[in-house]
């Protein structure tokens, strides 16, 4: 039984591991090498490609940066309005928060992004179409980080040390900024992770309010990539795609531990 | 003393109030504003729109398209949902065995886990290259005599379709997994130890004891599934020609919205009816799966299982 279970276990993650080997492995190779057959070995055309990459007016660099930006602004939003309304929730007595507290689980479950069409032409007429505002902003109401952030709160605050931060004259906000989030940092990290990573990945959202080129984020260069341009550049496709996911292989290597108990604790209610 | 208390309630406003704010802005209006377009003939570049009630609805009604797509969207969904749960239940029951003892289990976890962090669009991509003609499936599917010659898969509407599936499962077996072993080790061992005394066998347990007590789970994966399934887009859309072919065979339901306000006009009116239709449909099916799950809920097993729960919470 044992050996039939580890050679399933095996099998899964061959399946789970060998695409992704594949692709940084051709990152490394010459098309010419590529069309030769399959290797588990790297080789050493990374910089050959990278030249390739770049030279055909696809601007990898700028898209690196772009989505960079948009992540870490995207995490800043998420992660501080979405602990304040924790915060909010977990702290405060006042009439209806049961109510919210429950709306906010619905939300979580709402199919939000069916309404692009009509987020788009507002957007439009406010202006704010092929501008990031239009992806970072809507994540001051980001539903998910919201009912982790309340989960994560409830685990650990400290009535005794907020009353008494009260009676040092704190401001209510002071405590939020000064006494709660240190406390909480772990769980902000664990919902920046996330936050982040949702940003870095989105492709719906941002192919369909941002048009300029130059503010294309990597998933909507990917489009280009698998486009004509590159057809027969297999190395180079490759080496693109491999600059949109390995910084996030790098973040899962780090956090890996984060990450997994993040997902258990946004699921199951204690 | 009651001062305070006042001015306690009166910050539970103020701290929930830019959410708020935010929802108000960047959630409600824009699923409001869809809805108002949806009885409209907007495109992109005329200014003006006029109010055509239902027509929207019944043109989409009486398109073959957009059953196509209704169709092609549970399919995908079904037939990756089954297999990622089946599996994800089995690894799950392995990995929390207190008799197997599997090694490393985290280890395994997290790098099942790993796909579902990828950028879809990435994914897409890779699969692409991967099946592609002179890709490496076609080299080892010739090379170890699978094939006589190279074959266009991804011209294939069986093979097309298949492959939406299994990169689906592929990205989302693995978290399915994180949060079933969860809602496992939650369930107090003592549970499980009174029915070892009374001789239970561990298919009787895992169908008296886990699977009752995994209901809420069960229905969280259900639904967060169907919800995220029914708006399926990177994947299909970045697999093959960005129109869900070939001969429509993975033209989901958000592609079909985007074809129509990418359309040479920018239908916006008809795309949001179809957004419309497909977020009625997910909400009602989802209420659904709710509804049916609760029903049963609240009879048989779980009474049985809470009279054994008071007083052995505490052990683990």
């Amino acid at each position: 039984m044992r050996i039939f279970i580890y050679a399933v276990l095996i099998i899964l993650l061959i399946v789970t591991i060998v695409p992704i080997w594949l692709l940084i492995v051709n990152a490394t190779r010459s098309t010419s090498e590529i069309q030769q057959g399959i290797s588990i070995l790297p080789s050493t055309h990374l910089l050959d490609n990278y030249d390739i990459l770049l030279g055909r007016g696809l601007n990898m660099v700028r898209g690196f940066s772009n989505s960079l930006f948009v992540a870490v602004a995207s995490t800043i939003i998420t992660v501080y309005f979405s602990l304040l309304t924790a915060y909010g929730i977990v702290v405060y007595k006042f009439k209806g928060k049961q109510l919210f507290s429950n709306f906010i689980v619905v939300l979580v479950l709402i199919p939000m992004q069916l309404s692009i069409i009509g987020f788009y032409q507002y957007m439009s007429k406010l202006g704010l179409t092929d501008n990031y505002a239009s992806l970072i902003l809507p994540l001051i109401a980001n539903a998910g980080a919201v009912f982790f952030g309340k989960q994560y709160l409830e685990s650990i605050v400290i009535h005794d040390l907020i009353d008494a931060a009260r009676i040092d004259g704190a401001s209510e906000l002071g405590i939020f900024h000064r006494v709660m989030m240190p406390i909480a940092a772990p769980g902000a990290a664990t919902m920046a992770i996330f936050a982040f990573v949702a940003s870095w990945n989105n492709f719906f959202n941002a192919f369909i309010l941002i048009s300029s080129l130059d503010k294309y984020t990597l998933p909507m260069l990917i489009r280009t990539l698998s486009g004509d341009v590159y057809r027969t550049e297999y190395g180079a496709i490759y080496l693109g795609l491999a600059i949109t996911i390995v910084p996030i292989i790098i973040i899962y290597a780090i956090f890996s531990r984060y990450i997994v108990s993040g997902i258990a604790m946004g699921a199951v209610k204690e | 003393m009651s001062f305070s208390k006042v001015r306690k309630e009166y910050y539970g406003y103020l701290f929930i109030a830019p959410f708020i704010i935010g929802f108000l802005l960047f959630g409600l209006y824009p699923v409001y504003n869809t809805f108002a377009l949806s009885f409209t003939n907007t495109t992109i570049m005329s200014s003006g729109a006029e109010f055509i009630g239902f027509k929207n609805f019944e043109r989409l009604f009486a398109d073959k398209f957009f059953w196509t797509a209704i169709k092609n969207t549970w399919l995908i969904w079904i037939l990756n949902f089954i297999p990622q749960v089946g599996i994800a239940l089995l690894l799950s029951v392995w990995f929390t065995s207190t008799r197997l003892r599997i090694k490393a289990v985290g280890v395994w976890r997290a790098i099942f886990f790993l796909p579902n962090l990828l950028v879809p669009a990435a994914v897409a991509a890779l699969f692409f290259s991967l099946f592609g003609f002179y890709g490496p499936v076609n080299q080892f599917m010739v090379r170890a005599g699978f094939l006589e010659e190279a074959m266009h898969f991804l011209q294939n509407k069986t093979v097309a379709r298949g492959l939406v599936v299994f990169i689906q499962w592929w990205m989302w077996f693995g978290q399915t997994i994180i949060i079933l072993m969860a809602g496992m080790t939650s369930i107090p061992i003592s549970l499980y130890e009174a029915a070892m005394v009374d001789g239970a066998t561990a298919t009787q347990m895992f169908r008296r004891i886990t699977m009752p007590l995994l209901k809420p789970i069960m229905i969280y994966i259900f639904v967060t599934s169907l919800v995220g399934g029914m708006q399926m887009f990177d994947i299909p859309f970045l697999l093959t020609d960005g129109r869900g072919g070939p001969g429509n065979a993975i033209l989901t339901n958000n592609i079909h919205m985007y074809l129509k306000f990418a359309s040479s006009k920018g239908h916006i009116g008809a795309a949001s009816t179809v957004g419309v239709v497909v977020f009625i449909m997910t909400c009602i099916a989802a209420l659904g799966i709710f509804y049916f799950l609760r029903e049963k809920d609240s009879s048989g097993y779980d009474k049985s299982i809470r009279k054994l729960l008071p007083g052995k919470k505490s052990e683990r």
